[in-house]
């Protein structure tokens, strides 16, 4: 009897809730019908977007350029970059060109190397030119692919495992040829035709070109590292003027770019004497804010064979004094080693940082407090560059 | 300079004459044969000075882990997780001809040895037991010692699969 009571008043209660839902239904408007859309993104971009290069590691035809808003803490949308790509942004800051590699069947098949332009207010391949299949294939750097500062030629780097720099004429939207050089690598531009290159030997390669992208002159610099005591990373830092090139024991080469003859400033230390165990290390190493004068480098503490090491704290220099103004300790038990460091341009700067967990953090870049964490926004986030 | 010390210097420099004065196609092909040549000479005597601080990695001597002493300069996937061994590739995919070198402390006997590091190549990445180790590694304008490029770039297929270890040899070396 008692289970009978029970039951009975189980009916009543979900009979009287199914009722009152109903009322409430019928008093609540029907959600209206939606439209499928497609965003658009505002632009210009925000000064606080940035492009993350995820090379997929775990899957490398598949790599992507992941546009990211720092402000808001999300993904805008993505480029698909194919196969070891190299990325470069043009200099009006409208388009990217990304250099990669297709195969017909995915990973096999017919064999395309291609440099795609994609168009950054709508992220869609505007246009292409076909290259020769030896461009070269590596972890990114800003100088593996280059625009001329009038945009009138492109520069491919090539490694067959002999080096050249393929210049491509943007106007003909032909391949001019390969400069040779002379097993020297990265091509940093400056000022209208001019690519340089950094050697074994410890020196700069230069290579000017004429107007018909074909090479009129070059040059050597100095001697101004020698790699067998303290080897200088290939992962050029963009300054005003130039470059500065890192060493793995933390000596920071400046060079100045904006003159006809290319200048080695002195070269100064991230280390004093009390922190000789520390050392830059990683893919990105570091990046520079020009107007505020400042120099962000990730560092940890290492040896010889470490140099590919994530950051365990980020180190801040006044680039004009060139001492350090402060040390921003990363909670690598939670977010991973820092392994590439970027910076905004604009005069409110974000620190943004990738880490081996594929987390990127954004702090202020000028108190280095911590601002929202994102994951998941890539597989594997090697390189970062204002869009 | 030490003997090998200046033999190193002269190989290196009579690499870069022969780059300068050939064509990229005969470039790759006579480094071809330079490249068999070394698999003929497997006591070669040559001790990188920064062997390195092997002792910051616990030595293994299982090939599907990281800490296997023979991959102190190996930065991928190992080949021994996906089908392959140290020294082989997997099933269907194909050896790089051209490689970067570096040099090995094998704990367990107590020599150095030198090392051949290949890429197996024509699928993509296997994904399994990475491994970034950097031993006496350099960058990108010490071409032979960097392992960051894809070394499948020679292939007919330069899609990166997985990375072997391969021991060409005794390094021989004067103790200081």
């Amino acid at each position: 009897m008692a289970i009978k009571c029970k039951r009975f008043l189980q009916w009543v209660v979900c009979g009287g809730g199914l009722f009152l839902s109903l009322c409430a239904a019928s008093r609540v408007p029907p959600l209206a019908a939606e439209t499928l859309s497609e965003e658009t993104l505002q632009f210009p971009l925000s000064p606080h977007s940035v492009l993350i290069y995820d090379e997929a590691f775990n899957n490398e035809t598949d790599a992507r350029l992941i546009l990211f808003d720092a402000d808001h803490n999300r993904k805008l949308g993505q480029m698909d970059a194919g196969y070891y790509p190299n990325i470069t942004v043009a200099p009006d800051h409208r388009n990217v060109a990304i250099a990669t590699t297709y195969w017909s069947r995915g990973g096999h098949g017919a064999r395309t190397d291609v440099i795609e332009f994609w168009d950054l207010s709508s992220l869609r391949v505007t246009s292409e030119i076909v290259l020769p299949s030896t461009r070269l294939q590596g972890p990114p750097t800003l100088y593996h692919l280059a625009y001329s500062a009038d945009q009138r030629f492109l520069y491919s780097h090539a490694l067959t495992p002999a080096a050249a720099w393929t210049v491509i004429d943007l106007k003909t939207r032909q391949v001019v040829g390969d400069v040779d050089s002379d097993g020297c690598v990265q091509m940093i531009p400056s000022l209208t035709r001019r690519l340089t290159g950094i050697c074994e030997s410890g020196r700069l390669l230069s290579v000017t070109l004429d107007e018909n992208g074909h090479e009129v002159s070059r040059q050597l610099s100095d001697v101004f590292f020698n790699d067998a005591v303290d080897p200088v990373f290939v992962q050029a830092i963009p300054t005003p003027t130039g470059v500065i090139f890192l060493s793995h024991h933390g000596q920071v080469h400046e060079v100045d770019l904006s003159t006809a003859a290319i200048k080695l400033l002195p070269a100064w230390s991230l280390r004093t004497v009390a922190d000789q165990a520390w050392r830059p290390g990683g893919t990105q190493l570091g990046a520079i804010h020009a107007a505020r004068h400042r120099l962000y480098v990730q560092m940890h503490i290492g040896g010889n064979g470490s140099h590919k090491e994530g950051g365990k704290e980020i180190w801040v220099y006044d680039t004009q004094s060139h001492q350090r103004v402060a040390r921003w300790p990363v909670n690598t038990q939670l977010y991973g080693d820092v392994i590439a460091t970027h910076v905004t341009a604009d005069d409110h700067p974000l620190l943004i940082l990738a880490t081996s967990l594929s987390k990127i953090l954004t702090l202020d870049a000028v108190t280095g407090r911590l601002l929202p964490v994102k994951d998941g926004v890539g597989q594997t986030p090697w390189y970062m560059v204002n869009p | 300079m030490r003997w090998e010390e200046r033999f190193n210097y002269l190989t290196e420099r009579a690499t870069r004459t022969l780059a300068r004065g050939l064509s990229r196609r005969a470039m790759l092909s006579r480094l071809g044969l330079i490249l068999t040549g070394t698999l003929v000479l497997p006591l070669l005597p040559v001790r990188r000075g920064s062997v390195a601080d092997a002792s910051a990695v616990k030595p293994s001597d299982d090939p599907t882990q990281c800490e296997y002493w023979k991959y102190c300069a190996i930065d991928g996937f190992l080949c021994a997780c996906c089908g392959g061994s140290s020294h082989s590739c997997p099933p269907g995919t194909d050896r790089s001809p051209i490689t970067w070198i570096g040099t090995c402390h094998n704990p367990f006997d107590g020599r150095d040895y030198l090392m051949s590091y290949n890429d197996c190549c024509g699928k993509t990445s296997c994904g399994s037991c990475t491994c970034n180790r950097n031993e006496g590694e350099r960058p990108m304008y010490r071409l032979s010692l960097n392992n960051d490029v894809n070394w499948c770039m020679a292939n007919d297929n330069p899609n990166y699969h997985c990375s072997v270890s391969v021991v060409l040899g005794v390094a021989e070396t004067a103790k200081p």
